[in-house]
């Protein structure tokens, strides 16, 4: 058995695709390439595959990562192509590779935020002056019910640049198997924050990234 | 540009990868290159109108036509319509995401009554014109039907341009052909309507005008603009030379039918007389075992699908279902593929087919008695017989099943309490098998599940001239096999009665309906078929403004002589069989199905021959 990871991305129509929709559609894209992937043993034999993270509907990723199992070696690009003439419009496997990390290493992730707004500078100041607060208190949504979290400690800006009535954020969040902060989390504070109005056009994640902010592999 | 408009508020709406369109499979063509463009509306959401196989075939069908494109379109669920409404998104296809309104022909598929208001609520979000005679005489925009419900188009008459009567691998062609011709002609559409009435299978309603008796039934019919008196239906001739998509549209959202679908064969021997589809679907033909595996086969890798099912009204009627199944369980297995086998019978259910089944699934098995009592059965020609149906209970069982799922009909024709006590006491006895089997499954009771419908007559059966009974008699006759029913091993579900008197109406109504239908979408009735949408009190109502009495049709014998709405239309079965095998049906005689003795139905007059060789063994 032959582990492989591959980086994909999910742009365009694709990012309406939710989690669970992935599943079955990465199962079929599997079948269709008519590589010999890995089946598990069980009662009821399934490819093995996972993905590293979720991704939010309607977030766009340049780098989900896809973990799966072949029965034989093959080339990776070989690999990379047979799938990637299969797959939905939107996707494609922009590499493949052995796993080097395991996937408990990936403690954040990098988002680029395009939002627009009358006058993004000044919302650009906005941004400055909710990070320069004492916290940013949100509420999150998990299985034991909503509690109250400081997102600002674990909230990394990387940059924010404004053109015409564009402002562009780029930001890094936690994620992995530990804390999960969804870049809602932060935009939603921001509106409430009594800022200049703005309007989101669209999330993509940019890099999964391990704690020493080397690219997750 | 409306895709902008419509991903703008597509992350608020339930599963938006419905709206979208990009699935693997879809087809996209280079419009300037397009020649006519065809919007096939499924008129209900995108999870059912995907499971549709008729669409899938003619869609494929179409674009293999390089100067045609054919793209697919759903009705948007409440949330979605509720903003495309708000923010002027007029109705469009998902393929090119370009709206309807501009596309040559619009065609809806009429699967089931309670889909009609939603074909009036797409025209309207489409913004095309809901009647046939307000739209434009420019040759454009025709609106178009086929499917099963248009045997009778009457009442849906007033909303459409044409109506395409049976299988559309042909005739669909042909019809876009003569479009393409015509419109670089510049023809207008009352041109072009004309010329298509004469294409056999195209039916123009408004070249057809009907006058009524005072008692309501129709006096006579006229027929203007050169159109013919009869349309016959068309059919293919043969089923291994017709085309079949060797891909489908792969949603991303799970649908009602998530899977791959071979048809094995059409139409159906048997002849149950309550049955609509064992007609109109005549005559009889069947794939070839070989061609039936390869389609199967690249369906499957195409798709990526891992279960694939047999499509037909019975499959086990097929003539060579044993080696069939034996050769497609090969490829499947190997494959891990799983198989289902939605419509076996239960009087040929041999040990070695359900050898078979049990190699492919786990999950329950179904069977339609239809009637409680042998006398009834007989009545309604489901020729199946007690001992059949507890042999085959008993296979299953003994083959590890702990449960089966029984279907029958409440008021079907000549049907006393009797017969309704007698669904319950059958119920009982193969409750009671179970526990005869001496290896059944240790420690665990059976579940017998009984499904009953209400009976709908339906036109172009031996029992379209029969009366519904009335919601009290339903109701009575429900809460009666409700008290018949002694243990919570016999689990009983059963429709509400409202649902299959407006079924009734719709199935027998003639043109003067199309205002009640109006009427109905204008109080806000769509999704007529789900329960939680369905207004019977809104639907009562249109009745009332309208005058008309839906006890008329749905509770009124026609008589034999009487001029029925859909007289003019030829589906093969001859009339003169139909009565026949009504009086034969009230003398309580079954009539054999159609391997064992031809019965004179009239369809093999249309296909130049018989429909089964003499020489084939009786089965």
């Amino acid at each position: 058995m032959i582990r492989l990871r591959a980086v994909f991305e999910k742009t365009g129509r694709a990012k309406y695709i939710s989690h669970l929709d992935l599943n079955r559609c990465m199962l079929r894209t599997f079948r269709r390439s008519g590589l010999p992937v890995w089946y598990t043993e069980g009662f009821n034999p399934h490819p093995y595959y996972s993905f590293a993270l979720a991704l939010s509907l309607g977030y766009e990723s340049i780098c989900e990562i896809l973990d799966f199992n072949l029965n034989e070696p093959l080339p990776f690009d070989e690999v990379r192509r047979c799938l990637n003439s299969v797959m939905p419009e939107g996707m494609s496997i922009r590499s493949v590779s052995e796993p080097i990390r395991k996937v408990t290493a990936i403690a954040k992730a990098e988002y680029v935020i395009r939002l627009t707004a009358d006058d993004p500078e000044r919302l650009s100041g906005d941004i400055e002056r909710l990070m320069a607060g004492e916290n940013i208190l949100v509420e999150k949504k998990t299985k034991k019910g909503a509690k109250i979290v400081d997102i600002k400690p674990s909230t990394e800006i990387i940059s924010c640049k404004a053109s015409g009535n564009i402002s562009e954020l780029v930001m890094r969040l936690p994620a992995g198997t530990q804390t999960n902060f969804n870049p809602t989390l932060f935009l939603d504070a921001l509106k409430n924050a009594d800022t200049e109005p703005f309007e989101i056009l669209g999330v993509c994640r940019t890099a999964i990234l391990c704690e020493n902010n080397e690219i997750f592999l | 540009m409306l895709r902008e408009k419509i991903e703008k508020h597509l992350l608020s709406v339930q599963k938006p990868s419905r709206y979208i369109g990009g699935e693997v499979g879809s087809i996209v063509k280079d419009k300037s290159k397009v020649d006519v463009r065809f919007a096939f509306c499924f008129p209900d959401t995108y999870d059912i109108g995907m499971s549709h196989l008729g669409m899938k075939i003619l869609y494929s069908l179409t674009n293999e036509r390089e100067n045609y494109w054919c793209e697919r379109c759903f009705a948007p669920g409440e949330d979605f319509e509720r903003i495309m409404r708000e923010n002027e998104i007029p109705l469009y296809a998902l393929e090119s995401l370009d709206p309807i309104r501009d596309f040559d022909f619009i065609g809806f598929t009429m699967q089931y009554e309670l889909s009609y208001t939603n074909v009036l609520n797409m025209l309207d979000l489409a913004g095309i014109p809901l009647f046939s005679r307000d739209r434009t005489d420019e040759l454009t925009q025709i609106v178009v039907a086929g499917g099963p419900c248009v045997c009778n188009p009457e009442p849906l008459a007033d909303f459409f341009d044409i109506f395409i009567m049976g299988e559309g691998e042909e005739v669909n062609l042909e019809l876009m052909d003569l479009y393409h011709e015509m419109k670089s002609q510049g023809a207008s559409r009352r041109d072009f309507l004309r010329r298509a009435a004469c294409i056999e299978g195209i039916y123009v309603p408004q070249f057809y005008h009907f006058y009524y008796n005072e008692d309501g039934t129709i006096r006579r019919m006229e027929v203007t603009d050169g159109a013919p008196e009869t349309v016959r239906k068309r059919i293919i001739k043969d089923l291994d030379k017709v085309y079949y998509p060797d891909n489908f549209v792969v949603p991303f959202t799970e649908i009602v039918h998530d899977r791959a679908s071979v048809e094995v064969l059409r139409g159906c021997i048997r002849g149950c007389r309550f049955c609509q589809a064992g007609f109109i679907y005549r005559p009889f033909r069947e794939k070839s075992t070989e061609v039936i595996c390869s389609e199967t086969k690249a369906l499957c890798e195409n798709t990526g699908y891992d279960e694939v099912s047999l499509a037909s009204l019975s499959t086990s009627d097929h003539s060579e279902i044993d080696p069939m199944l034996t050769k497609l369980i090969d490829y499947t297995a190997g494959e891990r593929i799983n198989l289902s086998l939605p419509s076996l019978r239960a009087d040929n259910f041999s040990e070695s087919l359900l050898e078979k089944i049990k190699k492919v699934r786990r999950s329950g098995l179904t069977f339609a008695a239809e009637g409680g009592t042998q006398r009834l059965r007989d009545v309604i020609n489901k020729n199946v017989t007690e001992d059949e149906i507890m042999n085959t209970c008993r296979i299953a069982f003994e083959g590890g099943y702990t449960g089966v799922k029984l279907y029958f009909m409440m008021g079907l024709p000549t049907e006393t309490d009797e017969d309704i006590v007698g669904i319950a006491e059958l119920a009982q006895r193969v409750a009671d098998l179970y526990y005869t089997i001496e290896d059944r499954p240790k420690g665990r009771g059976v579940q017998v599940s009984v499904s009953t419908a209400t009976f709908v007559p339906k036109p172009f059966t031996p029992f379209q001239f029969e009366p519904q009974d009335t919601r009290e008699m339903i109701e009575h006759k429900q809460k009666l096999l409700l008290d018949s029913v002694k243990t919570k091993k016999i689990r009983v579900s059963y429709h509400d009665p409202n649902v299959s008197i407006l079924e009734a109406v719709l199935a027998k109504g003639d043109r003067r309906l199309c205002n009640v239908i109006y009427s109905a979408w204008r109080k806000g009735c769509k999704f007529d078929s789900w329960s939680e949408y369905f207004r019977f009190d809104r639907w009562s109502e249109a009745f009332d403004e309208c005058g008309i009495d839906p006890g008329f049709y749905a509770n009124r014998r026609f008589s034999y002589d009487e001029i029925l709405p859909w007289d003019h239309i030829d589906f093969f079965v001859s009339k003169d069989f139909l009565i026949r095998e009504n009086k034969t049906a009230h003398r309580g005689e079954t009539t054999p199905n159609c391997r064992q003795r031809c019965s004179g139905c009239g369809v093999n007059k249309h296909i130049g021959g018989r429909c089964f060789d003499q020489t084939e063994s009786c089965i």
